[in-house]
């Protein structure tokens, strides 16, 4: 056999028909292709509905952000009353003392509109 | 169908339009692809359409399978169902081969001659004697023969197919080749083939 005749065969091979895929193998192929189709995901189910406080306690951010702002609150509210003496400490290092600093009175108390009349 | 002409749709894309949730994807990528894969399936398998029916539907269902992870541009679909058919016929011939070696202690009388049918037609003579002759070669030979000269593959797409590189695929090829000369040796006038043609 020289490789010229081999070559025919392999070119006759070549031009042979495809196979002829049946209609089972078809279906077969095709039911095999729906049922491994993947999915689109299930769209997610309505949140259970809270009462009001659940709901508060979720806007701000959970029980840990409740936390940090209670915190923040107390915070602010030991600030705003204790004596703020560290800054007077510094203020009197600095050898100024407290009636020489002038002040300007941007928002007149109440007072003075009561004495007004 | 959000196109007309499915056919000019690369196998890529189909691919994904079938992971997104197009059935008609599939369908498009069957036509295409499940009669090659058919094809060398049965030539791998020397013939044995059923074996070479389970084998493609299995080379598609994981086709399917693969789909939602393919990713693009890395190797050609084809390349792809043809390294998956290979694999899955060395697998079955091995099996087949067992139970023929079980049966033969039975019954040692089988030969080869049961398997060619008596055409008519030289070509389709030709075509038996191609098969049984691809079907003396061992399997990395003949596989390599079968994609190099009948699927029409290129060296370096059978290297990836085989997973072996393209030095040996040549190796390969030739060696097949010269088996195949020498199998069919006698039968060269039988099959038509003058001397000096």
């Amino acid at each position: 056999m020289q490789d010229s005749d081999l070559d025919d065969l392999f070119a006759t091979a070549r031009r042979e028909p495809a196979a002829v895929v049946s209609v089972g193998l078809m279906a077969r192929v095709m039911a095999d292709a729906e049922a491994h189709q993947p999915r689109a995901a299930k769209p997610l189910a309505a949140a259970p509905r809270g009462g009001f406080w659940r709901g508060a306690l979720s806007a701000i951010g959970g029980a840990g952000a409740l936390a940090g702002l209670s915190t923040a609150t107390l915070a602010g509210v030991w600030i705003g009353f204790a004596q703020p003496s560290a800054v007077i400490a510094v203020t009197e290092a600095f050898g100024v003392e407290g009636s020489l600093i002038e002040t300007v009175d941007v928002l007149p108390t109440f007072d003075d509109f009561l004495t007004e009349g | 169908m959000p196109f007309d002409d499915a056919s000019d749709v690369p196998d890529d894309a189909l691919l994904v339009l079938y992971a997104n949730g197009d059935g008609a994807a599939a369908r498009e990528l069957a036509a295409r692809h499940l009669p090659r894969v058919l094809a060398y399936a049965t030539r791998m398998l020397g013939g044995d359409r059923a074996e070479a029916e389970d084998v493609a539907q299995e080379a598609m269902l994981r086709l399917w399978r693969i789909a939602p992870e393919w990713r693009q541009g890395e190797a050609k679909v084809s390349t792809w169902l043809y390294r998956v058919v290979t694999n899955l016929c060395t697998d079955r011939l091995r099996g087949i081969r067992r139970r023929r070696a079980v049966a033969l202690d039975d019954a040692p009388e089988v030969t080869d001659g049961a398997k060619s049918v008596e055409v008519g037609l030289v070509e389709n003579d030709r075509m038996t004697a191609l098969a049984l002759a691809l079907d003396t070669l061992p399997d990395r030979q003949r596989q390599a023969v079968i994609l190099r000269h009948i699927e029409g593959l290129s060296n370096p797409e059978i290297a990836e197919v085989m997973d072996i590189g393209v030095e040996a695929v040549e190796s390969l090829t030739a060696r097949g080749k010269r088996a195949l000369a020498t199998a069919l040796a006698g039968r060269r006038a039988e099959l038509g083939y003058e001397e000096g043609s």
